[in-house]
């Protein structure tokens, strides 16, 4: 029987710091007097344990009898998702306060949603990878649902919920089949047992149902229906939330079990994603021109843009893992920004008319939208078009040239998509009074958001040293 | 075989007893029949009824917690079982999570979900 200590205790204690204040909110869920006292709590437990992570101690370490392991790749994701936690924290300000959603419960919900995330990041197991994609879905559902009064929420809250438990059944099954093939649950074992064996068919629906299971969570075609329903009708800033930090945990989870798990099955895996990442570039570009509703529209947008970062992982080389994480690094915070410009105009936001004559009537806020728009298109010097050509010269040096100009043509597709948004802002009248002045906060957010999206751009190989493939 | 003897008997006396009872209480008994009586026993529901209509949330809320903790505590027999070999770690363990537990029921009684009203 492994024996646990306090050692292990100080992998987690990003996690800890969480669940920690979490715990604090919940007690106090019914004395929270003043308005900013939850959000403010929230933001400094998510420093904290952006903190924790990057003065705790380097190099690789495992506990927990190899639940936990804490590398480069791990560390990585956790200040990322730590760092979403705080900025759609700091976007939901005034979303909590004028659609009366109760306070302690959302910010316990973000936080332990962030707990999962972080759990999920940096495991190599797969229950406990199950485990925290589970403790992040479920926050997920009742986050979507909890404007309870808007009947567009509880539809949306249950359409993800179907979809999504759906989708954990599928994850299970392939982990129960890999355990009956192997006897094993932990990446290592799983690779050393599957490198031993041929290719069987058992084996391939194995790949394919995990595989299955969290591109649901990324939300890549097939699996992606469920994204724009919830998006639209969920509150902006959890929408927000969920379209940044849950697809990195996604795309972490699914790095780490493509590079470690199933390292030695490319010849499986690799037509696995490259399917999803073909189908989810060009479905999401192309149907994101047909909307009218701008979540939606961010929504298809994030589709492509999860296609994008699987690019990287099509290969199968630690190179390419590192540009699917720099893309995913860069991709959560141009998204933040796009939808806390949604975020701060409150329900004008949420069409695409809403947005003409922006330009005229609030030039800052319309240059935030547009560089963030830029970004995600891909347009030179944005952060976008550093994390976008990384991850086609990736698919491109993997052998995979089809792909990479598949990528690129969609590229410029969704051009048309982010410009109709750009042409409305500075190319038409204004059809609605000018927008109040938001919340220091959400500008704070979005502040952060644009010079990471702009420095990104700057300065290319800044990130690269901490972008480790596991 | 001489060790199911005291099983037996008390078979044998348990069923000679409650046989007693239920024949003399059939036998010697006032019957009274009323509709009431005659129908099936359902928890004081109507036995047959459409699921139309509204039921008060109350009854969900208590079942949903009952499940809840009575689910939760379900994990303190394992734990009780190797109590001795997971030593103070252990106990601490446990502790912790009967916190965690406890934050969960009070939040409960916060929010008057006890009440029954």
């Amino acid at each position: 029987m492994t024996q646990l200590g306090v050692s292990d205790l100080a992998l987690i204690v990003p996690e800890l710091i969480l669940v920690g204040a979490a715990l604090v909110l919940m007690l106090v869920a019914r004395r929270i007097r003043r308005n900013w006292m939850a959000p403010i709590a929230t933001v400094l437990a998510a420093v904290a344990a952006g903190l924790a992570v990057a003065w705790g101690p380097s190099g690789t370490a495992t506990g927990f009898a190899g639940m936990i392991v804490i590398d480069g790749y791990s560390r990585f994701f956790t200040v990322l998702i730590a760092a979403s936690l705080a900025l759609a924290t700091l976007l939901s300000t005034r979303n909590v306060d004028g659609e009366e959603i109760p306070r302690g419960e959302f910010h316990v919900l973000l936080l332990l949603a962030a707990t999962g995330m972080m759990l999920a990041v940096s495991t190599p197991d797969l229950l406990a990878l199950y485990l925290g994609l589970e403790l992040m879905t479920i926050c997920s559902y009742i986050l979507v649902g909890i404007t309870v009064a808007r009947p567009l929420a509880n539809e949306a809250a249950i359409k993800y919920f179907l979809v999504a438990s759906f989708a954990s059944a599928l994850f299970l099954y392939g982990i129960s089949l890999i355990y009956g093939l192997t006897g094993a649950t932990d990446f290592e074992t799983v690779a050393a047992a599957l490198s031993e064996r041929g290719l069987d068919p058992l084996l391939a629906a194995a790949i394919l149902l995990i595989v299955a299971g969290l591109a649901f969570k990324i939300a890549v075609v097939p699996f992606h229906a469920w994204a724009p329903d919830a998006y639209q009708g969920a509150s902006s800033p959890v929408a927000a939330f969920l379209a940044a930090a849950s697809k990195a945990a996604g795309l972490a989870a699914l790095g780490r079990v493509a590079m470690v798990a199933f390292g030695s099955e490319t010849q499986v895996l690799g037509p696995i994603l490259w399917g999803l990442a073909a189908l989810s570039i060009l479905y999401g570009s192309i149907t994101a021109l047909a909307q009218t509703d701008m979540k939606r529209l961010l929504a298809y947008s994030s589709i492509s843009h999860a296609g994008y970062a699987l690019l990287g992982l099509v290969g199968g080389t630690a190179e390419g893992t590192s540009a699917t994480m720099t893309y995913a690094f860069i991709y959560v915070f141009m998204t933040l920004g796009a939808f806390g410009v949604v975020v701060a105009l409150g329900p004008r936001g949420e069409t695409l008319d809403g947005y003409q004559g922006l330009g005229a009537q609030r030039p800052l806020m319309a240059g935030l939208l547009l560089l963030f728009l830029l970004s995600l298109t891909g347009i030179p010097p944005t952060a976008g078009f550093m994390a976008k050509f990384t991850v086609i010269l990736s698919a491109e040096r993997a052998g995979h040239v089809l792909l990479a100009v598949l990528a690129v043509i969609c590229s410029v597709i969704s051009a048309f998509v982010y410009m109709r948004v750009a042409v409305n802002m500075f190319m038409r009248e204004p059809q609605q009074p000018a927008p109040s002045r938001f919340p220091v906060a959400v500008s704070a957010a979005l502040a952060i958001a644009a010079v990471v999206t702009i420095l990104g751009g700057i300065l290319p190989a800044g990130l690269l040293p901490w972008a480790v493939s596991p | 075989m001489s060790e199911y003897l005291g099983i037996a008997v008390i078979g044998a006396l348990a069923a000679g007893i409650v046989g007693l009872m239920v024949v003399l209480g059939s036998t010697l008994g006032k019957k009274h029949y009323t509709d009431v009586k005659l129908s099936p026993f359902e928890s004081g529901k109507d036995p047959f009824a459409l699921p139309i209509g509204r039921l008060a949330i109350k009854f969900y809320l208590t079942a949903i917690l009952f499940i809840l903790f009575d689910v939760e505590l379900v994990f303190l027999y394992p734990w009780a079982v190797v109590y001795r070999k997971l030593g103070t770690l252990g106990l601490v363990e446990m502790g912790v999570f009967l916190g965690i537990l406890m934050v969960g029921f009070v939040y409960a009684w916060d929010n008057d979900a006890l009440d029954w009203r």
